[in-house]
């Protein structure tokens, strides 16, 4: 499986300036890979471009070996006339009824699973969002900020478990948490901050690829942050 | 009554309210059922108007070019007072049961339609993201999400309409037709009985008031049940 992003350039209609001019960078195989960078640098826009929810001014986004590509976002809800069980009895996909049971068992879901959405804290909207993303049948999921609301080691357990349970899928995953991404990541793509001539390349840093903080040194762990923050925040256009 | 006691005005302008009240006591069955037939045709017009509303604004919801048509002929077909065409529903229709119907449908059609369709073309992006990547947004779901998501205003656009419909009925029936309280308000205007008009007058306000109750007590208890 590989996505290629070639040449893209993009920018809002309302904007001042281009987002991206002629970036170029690819993915490849399955794995834990993560965007990073600043508040408005572009994470997400990049997220619905590889998505297919927005269409490039120029360049082109391939995605060989990706049948089922899917984009889940912090801010969705689940339909509001119907019990989070309810809905993800209905939305699961054949044969997978028994990895819904694991999911909702793992991701802490077991004791309010008869409530409205409504009903449930930011959290458990954000776990309940997302485990109905894992039952679907997809090759590629682009997770961004899904787990925004959720405490860090519920969230550490989650990616963990993620990682294990789909060593085969490609996740792409965007957090503004340095430490998670360091940690859990392959390949960290880090945004800078664009210019006026917007963002033509992406700084590329191999994670830790870990299932969990106990797994590394702590001294390693906070050389990485420091890595990631700072391509974040130099203007590299 | 302040402004005829205020304003000094004779018995023969306003009648005084003990012979309304007298009027209204030894002669309710004289405006109660007439006020019952027009409230029930309004219900019945209300009805007609939300359904062929929604349908239509569901079928309008898209950019087509149907759609596009539909919502250009709902913007300018409300420009035609209703009451101006109500002559001629009665000239093709008679004084029956069907022009009021359609009359009463009419008037309120047009803000349930504009309503409708802002709604239904409306997306509601946070709950139809998962389905529309996931290849399971069909018509039917789009519509139950944008209907949910939007009762408080589809509840507020109906209660609202209500009043319109038993408006438009009265209206019709004082034009032209021969049941329901409109006809009797005509009736008594050509015998200058300003004691029957005030005394139809509350039974309108007595019968529109509990259908509005009833239509807004209805939205509360869809309401509860959907988000218990």
């Amino acid at each position: 499986m590989e996505i290629i992003c070639q040449d893209l350039s993009f920018s809002y209609p309302e904007g001042d300036h281009a987002l991206f001019t002629g970036l170029n960078f690819s993915i490849s195989g399955g794995g834990f890979f993560s965007f990073f960078g600043l508040s408005g640098s572009g994470k997400s826009t990049l997220a619905r471009l590889i998505g297919g929810l927005l269409q490039p001014d120029s360049g082109q986004i391939k995605k060989d070996g990706v049948v089922n590509g899917l984009l889940s976002y912090n801010t969705e809800r689940l339909p509001g006339w119907m019990t989070v069980e309810e809905h993800l009895k209905k939305v699961v996909c054949p044969g997978r009824e028994l990895l819904l049971d694991e999911l909702i068992t793992r991701f802490g879901l077991r004791d309010f699973i008869e409530h409205k959405f409504t009903r449930l804290s930011m959290g458990q909207k954000n776990r309940a969002n997302l485990v109905r993303y894992l039952v679907q049948d997809f090759d590629l999921l682009i997770a961004d900020e899904v787990l925004a609301n959720v405490d860090e080691p519920s969230r550490n357990s989650i990616l963990a478990f993620i990682k294990r349970r789909f060593p085969s899928k490609t996740f792409i995953y965007i957090s503004h948490n340095a430490n998670e991404v360091a940690l859990f990541s392959k390949l960290i793509f880090v945004l800078p901050q664009a210019g006026p001539n917007g963002i033509s390349s992406l700084v590329v840093i191999s994670g830790l690829d870990a299932f969990g903080p106990e797994e590394t040194d702590h001294s390693i762990v906070g050389d990485k942050i420091l890595e990631i923050l700072r391509a974040s925040s130099q203007g590299h256009w | 009554m302040s402004v005829k006691y205020l304003a000094g005005l004779s018995d023969y302008l306003i009648p005084p309210p003990n012979e309304i009240v007298v009027l209204i006591t030894r002669k309710s069955g004289d405006f109660l059922f007439p006020a019952i037939n027009t409230t029930l045709v309004a219900v019945a017009g209300h009805f007609l108007a939300i359904l062929v509303a929604a349908a239509v604004a569901f079928l309008a919801r898209t950019g087509s070019r149907f759609a596009n048509m539909v919502r250009t002929a709902a913007y300018n077909l409300q420009a035609y007072p209703v009451v101006a065409i109500a002559p001629i529903v009665f000239i093709f229709l008679g004084d029956g049961l069907a022009s009021r119907l359609l009359i009463a449908s009419l008037i309120c059609y047009f803000p349930l339609l504009l309503s409708f369709l802002g709604i239904f073309s409306d997306p509601v992006t946070d709950v139809e993201h998962f389905f529309y990547q996931t290849g399971r947004l069909d018509s039917l779901t789009e519509l139950a999400i944008r209907t949910f998501e939007n009762l408080d205003k589809i509840i507020t656009v109906v209660a609202g309409s209500a009043t319109l419909a038993m408006v438009g009925t009265i209206v019709a029936e004082f034009l032209a037709a021969t049941n329901g309280i409109g006809y009797v308000i005509r009736k008594s205007l050509y015998q200058n009985n300003l004691a029957v008009i005030l005394a139809s007058l509350f039974f309108i306000g007595l019968c529109s008031s509990m259908y509005l109750m009833a239509v807004e007590t209805a939205g509360k208890i869809v309401k509860s049940r959907l988000l218990r």
